[in-house]
């Protein structure tokens, strides 16, 4: 008969007398046990040759364990040192002994503890006295380490057990494996048994010669972890942002595209922000020094939006109290909130006028003027969308965030009133965390006022809301530290190994 | 956003519920939007509130929100004025601070506690209708310290608004005892030196007189003489600014919070030249608010009994009306209220009221199309061939410094180069490593290699982002455009390895690419050449100079490539 030739090997160094064990039988024909192992079990398989298991128990000094065979255990030492001393007679104190003894970090704790369990003596008031019917050469524990180390065995049970919660000791099952001829295989070897021939890789001769037919393929170790290769990958965060686009546009967003620098003039005074509102001072505003202005700014949108400013919209509405100077809303910085971009699409002045029903939304990067922390940089993605459709409420709003949200495992949303300049009603959105359970907030959302949407030439309504996208890709992920993820301090290590998201 | 700290037990006296535990008060004040955010070393609540409510600045406007949502107290509440015994002339201001305003409020009887929150209240308005002091600034004083000159023959007493020559007078601030001029206050007392610059540009100082002299130097400080005590029984609020609105509601914020405190209201007469005021102007303002407004904006049926009740228990009174035959309501707002610039602010009040988280969720029945840009797609699809190249896509900051940009990479802002242009600049940065937004991205990718030279190479690294420069071309005179950089790290790179990549790039996306040898100071000469794609000049590729290599201490040869990402559309 014909056998792969570790097979072969195998049932010739085998005997039908006596079992052979896998490692003799390993080193014997010089491979890997695993290799010697695999060809045993398909020989057993084949019915020519028995496999016989038995456990055993094996036992294995710790670093720690070896080292107290060798210089003695601590509370040994702390013992000898103490009788040198005269502890015998009467009380030393205990920091002579431990210098005495060379004793030191953990070991000191270790000595006194075991010095105490096995009744060496007495500590009290930083005194040491030890027992004088007490011979640490008969110590059951030294001398099962020194017989371990020695390569040889210990019988009892409880003391191997007080060893390894010393954790001075390892002990493992293993399965021992030796190897017996059958009546079958026997007979087989009497036959004469062949050895094909084994073929560790496929070539391609032996593809167009027809000699894979022939062949033997070596069985490899599938259960081995391999080299493995770095995939290229997309940024984790651009990641997240992908899946929030697809989500927005399954939803029936438009995306929106537009200037990072801009005019005050969009990013705040057409979102209906007094020029003296705190966020519009030097400290929060990315102000720029080079270049300084905008150009141009449409006149008569300049106009109704200062109108607006100053004296409100339509009746019963009174504007702001604050300074308005064109001058400012001319001046550049970079974008707080990518509401600058909606401020340009609902004017018409970017893609043209816009006829209701329709949604927009951006994941694009707006800046902050602050400190970094580890929820916060100076830039971040925003997800901003809006809905403009005649009579919306602020139920159509709940509803859409309700849904947008599901996506992402948010669940249980709840809207907490609160103000914002550019939106009335508008609300604070808390969901659940999908991981711990917990409240936490998870956008700003609101319905565009009158005194922002009347000069936009906007007649229908318009809801909004906007969110941090590393926000929503912590809340996904469970990430802590988002300067781990985004900028030049990142690690390729993480970006290489983290999940992917989709 | 405004954080005031009340105490619990003074919070459960003022709204007379001491039944309430500190935990329900948390949860009745969380539904008016206020958050619990912590708790004093005295025991006081952090409370954080909404910068709309400045009414509620204050505990007794807290109380007062609370009585409202407990059903205790309804509808509109104006305090009773008495006449006014006293009048503020105002004559030769400081043309930059032209208003000022004022109250009386007598028969208080105030403990320690009382001054705090009342000091508090004036912080708090400070910061933040006040625009820290600029736009409107607040005197307390004791009033029975101040000696009235007869205004009108037998008629009030009168103090006098008007300006001072920074050393035209001295007096005694408060926390000092020595007699100064307001220039001196500026220059040596803490507060004057804080709030200086407020007045840096003026040629006569604000000042305000009283039959003795000068007792207040608004808006900086105070005078030691009319300080007010846990004695002070009648106090004199007066409060100077650059817009009379500002300064009247501010006051009328206070002068509610000092009633609720027991205090007797009594009106002050403000004698501008061009004619009298008598403030405070407690008048209630009424708008208009149509029914069909609230019913389309919360998406509820109601009721015209439901919606009055819902006003009244925020503290308005509506009474319904027609207008143009369709139903209405005039509603009255109190004075305190500045947030309310618009009926629909008011629709806000009764969402409020009825809870909005009772409404239920329904997805609008808007039918849209939906779809990303084609500039979006494009990216996406460009970052996706680069990782198909095997390159780790990247996301750096747009926001660097010229040290990055152009010193460590070997390049002169003024260089015939890529990435050597004019950045756009902040104008005041918080940090020193963030003060420009990049002009090119490879810059940031060095960075990344230099802060991950202990991790496995070969680092092959891409970024498709944003770069900047000022262009005065552009309407913003900033020229921004997405730039696709692309580095290979390892011990063997070589200008072939990227050479072969970009090739790739331009051929999958239907782009014919020439790289003609130029040079470029952060790449090696003779190894660098100008990337052309469809025979527009867009971009560089080349082995980094040694230089520059050691600069970001890689010890590993870098090739690299960055072009417009707009040229492969």
């Amino acid at each position: 008969m014909k056998l792969p030739p570790q097979q072969v090997a195998v049932l010739e160094a085998a005997s039908a007398d006596d079992p052979t064990d896998i490692a003799t039988l390993a080193e014997q024909l010089d491979e890997k046990p695993e290799t010697v192992t695999g060809a045993a079990f398909a020989l057993e398989e084949a019915g020519l040759l028995e496999v016989l298991e038995t456990e055993i128990a094996e036992v294995s000094l710790t670093a720690e364990g070896r080292e107290y065979a060798d210089g003695g255990l601590p509370e040994v030492r702390l013992y000898r040192a103490a009788h040198s001393l005269g502890a015998a007679d009467a009380p030393v104190p205990m920091g002579e002994v431990i210098q005495e003894a060379d004793l030191a970090g953990p070991q000191v704790d270790i000595a006194l503890s075991n010095f105490a369990r096995k009744g060496y003596g007495d500590i009290e008031n930083g005194q040491l006295s030890v027992a004088a019917d007490v011979d640490p050469d008969q110590d059951d524990e030294a001398a099962a380490l020194a017989s371990l180390a020695d390569g040889a065995g210990v019988e009892e049970e409880s003391l191997l057990d007080s060893l390894e919660r010393r954790d001075l000791i390892e002990r493992e099952e293993r399965t021992h494996r030796a190897v017996q001829l059958t009546e079958d295989g026997v007979t087989e070897l009497m036959a004469g048994v062949e050895a094909t021939e084994a073929v560790d890789r496929l070539t391609p001769e032996m593809l167009t010669r027809g000699e894979w037919r022939e062949a033997s393929f070596a069985d490899y170790n599938v259960a081995a972890d391999a080299a493995e290769p770095t995939p290229g990958k997309v940024h984790i965060l651009r990641q997240a942002a992908e899946r929030v686009k697809e989500v927005l546009v399954g939803m029936g967003f438009e995306e929106m595209e537009g200037p990072h620098i801009d005019a005050d003039f969009w990013i705040n005074d057409c979102l209906f922000m007094p020029q003296d509102h705190p966020a519009r001072t030097h400290w929060d505003r990315f102000a720029m020094s080079a270049p300084e202005k905008i150009d141009e700014l449409p006149a008569d949108l300049v106009g109704r939006v200062e109108s607006a400013h100053r004296e409100g919209v339509g009746e019963d509405s009174d504007g702001y109290h604050s300074p308005w100077d064109v001058e400012f809303a001319k001046e550049l910085a970079l974008r707080g909130h990518t509401t600058s971009l909606s401020a340009r699409y609902l004017s018409g002045e970017q893609i043209g006028e816009l006829e209701p029903p329709r949604r927009f939304f951006s994941v694009e990067k707006a800046y902050r003027n602050d400190t970094l922390d580890a929820t916060h940089l100076l830039e971040f993605f925003q997800i901003e969308g809006w809905v403009m459709a005649e009579d919306l409420t602020v139920r159509d709003l709940m509803g859409t965030f309700t849904e947008f949200y599901s996506h992402f495992g948010i669940t249980d949303l709840r809207f907490k009133p609160t103000y914002n300049p550019y939106t009335e009603p508008s609300f604070e959105l808390f969901g659940r965390h999908p991981e711990t359970g917990e409240l936490i907030e998870i956008g700003n959302s609101g319905i565009f006022r009158p005194e922002m949407l009347d000069p936009l030439g906007v007649e229908a309504d318009v809801m909004a809301w906007g969110l941090a996208l590393e926000r929503l890709l912590m809340l996904m992920t469970g990430f802590e530290d988002i300067r781990d993820v985004h900028g030049t301090l990142v690690d390729l290590d993480f970006l290489r190994t983290v999940e992917v998201e989709y | 956003m405004p954080v005031v700290d009340v105490h619990p037990d003074e919070l459960r006296r003022l709204t007379g519920h001491e039944e309430k535990s500190d935990d329900e008060l948390k949860d009745d004040l969380f539904s008016l939007g206020i958050e619990y955010e912590g708790e004093t070393e005295d025991g006081e609540m952090q409370l954080e509130f909404e910068a709309d409510r400045l009414d509620r600045l204050s505990i007794s406007g807290i109380a007062r929100s609370l009585r409202y949502q407990y059903g205790d107290v309804r509808g509109v509440y104006v305090p009773d004025t008495n006449d006014p015994d006293w009048t503020i002339e105002v004559e030769d201001v400081p043309e930059q601070r032209p208003y000022v305003t004022g109250a009386i409020v007598r028969g208080l009887d105030l403990e320690e506690r009382d001054l705090e929150a009342i000091i508090q209240l004036q912080e708090k308005l400070h910061a933040t209708m006040g625009r820290k002091r600029a736009k409107g600034a607040i005197g307390v004083h004791d009033l029975t310290m101040l000696k009235g000159a007869p205004a009108r023959e037998g008629e009030s007493n009168s103090i006098r608004y008007t300006g001072v020559d920074p050393d035209g007078d001295t007096f005694v601030p408060l926390d000092s005892d020595a007699e100064m001029t307001p220039a001196e206050v500026l220059e040596a007392h803490p507060i004057g030196e804080n709030y200086a610059p407020l007045v840096a540009d003026y040629d006569s100082y604000p000042a305000i007189y009283d039959d003795i002299g000068l007792f207040s130097f608004p808006p900086v400080i105070n005078g030691k003489r009319t300080e007010v005590t846990t004695g002070s029984r009648d106090l004199l609020i007066e409060m100077t600014g650059t817009d009379q609105w500002t300064i009247d509601k501010m006051l009328t914020i206070v002068c509610y919070a000092l009633d609720a405190r027991g205090g007797q209201v009594e009106s002050v007469e403000v004698a501008y030249p061009d004619g009298t005021v008598v403030r405070p102007d407690l008048a209630v303002e009424t708008k208009t608010l149509a029914h069909e407004r609230i019913e389309r904006t919360l998406g509820i049926d109601l009721e015209e009994d439901e919606v009055v009740d819902l006003a009244e228990r925020s503290g308005l009174d509506a009474t319904p009306a027609t207008q143009d035959g369709r139903p209405v309501y005039d509603v009255d707002v109190p004075p305190y209220r500045v947030d309310v610039l618009h009926p629909v602010d008011l629709v806000d009040d009764i969402g409020r009221a009825y809870g909005f988280n009772e409404l239920v969720p329904r997805y609008p029945d808007v039918s849209t199309v939906g779809a990303r840009t084609d500039a979006s797609r494009h990216e996406e699809a460009v970052r996706n061939l680069l990782v198909g190249l095997g390159f780790e896509d990247l996301l750096n900051f747009n926001l660097t410094n010229e040290t990055e940009l152009f010193d460590r990479m070997g390049l002169a802002p003024e260089d015939e180069a890529l990435g050597a242009e004019a950045p756009p600049t902040i104008i005041e940065p918080y940090s020193e490593d963030y003060t420009v937004v990049r002009t090119w991205a490879l810059p940031s990718l060095l960075t990344v290699l230099e802060n991950n030279t202990h991790r496995a190479y070969p680092q092959d690294l891409a970024e498709i982002g944003l770069a900047a420069h000022v262009d005065e071309s552009t309407e913003t005179n900033v020229a921004e455009r997405r730039t696709v950089a692309g580095v290979l790290a390892r011990h063997d790179a070589s200008y072939e390895d990227a050479k072969g990549r970009l090739q790739a790039l331009a051929r999958n996306f239907g782009a014919s690419l020439e790289t003609p040898s130029t040079t470029h100071p952060s790449f090696i000469e003779g190894r660098t050449a100008e990337v052309i794609l469809d025979g527009d000049p867009v971009g560089v590729i080349g082995e980094v100079n040694p230089s520059v290599l050691v600069e970001h201490d890689l010890e590993v040869p870098v090739a690299a490539f960055e072009f417009r990402l707009d040229a492969l559309r």
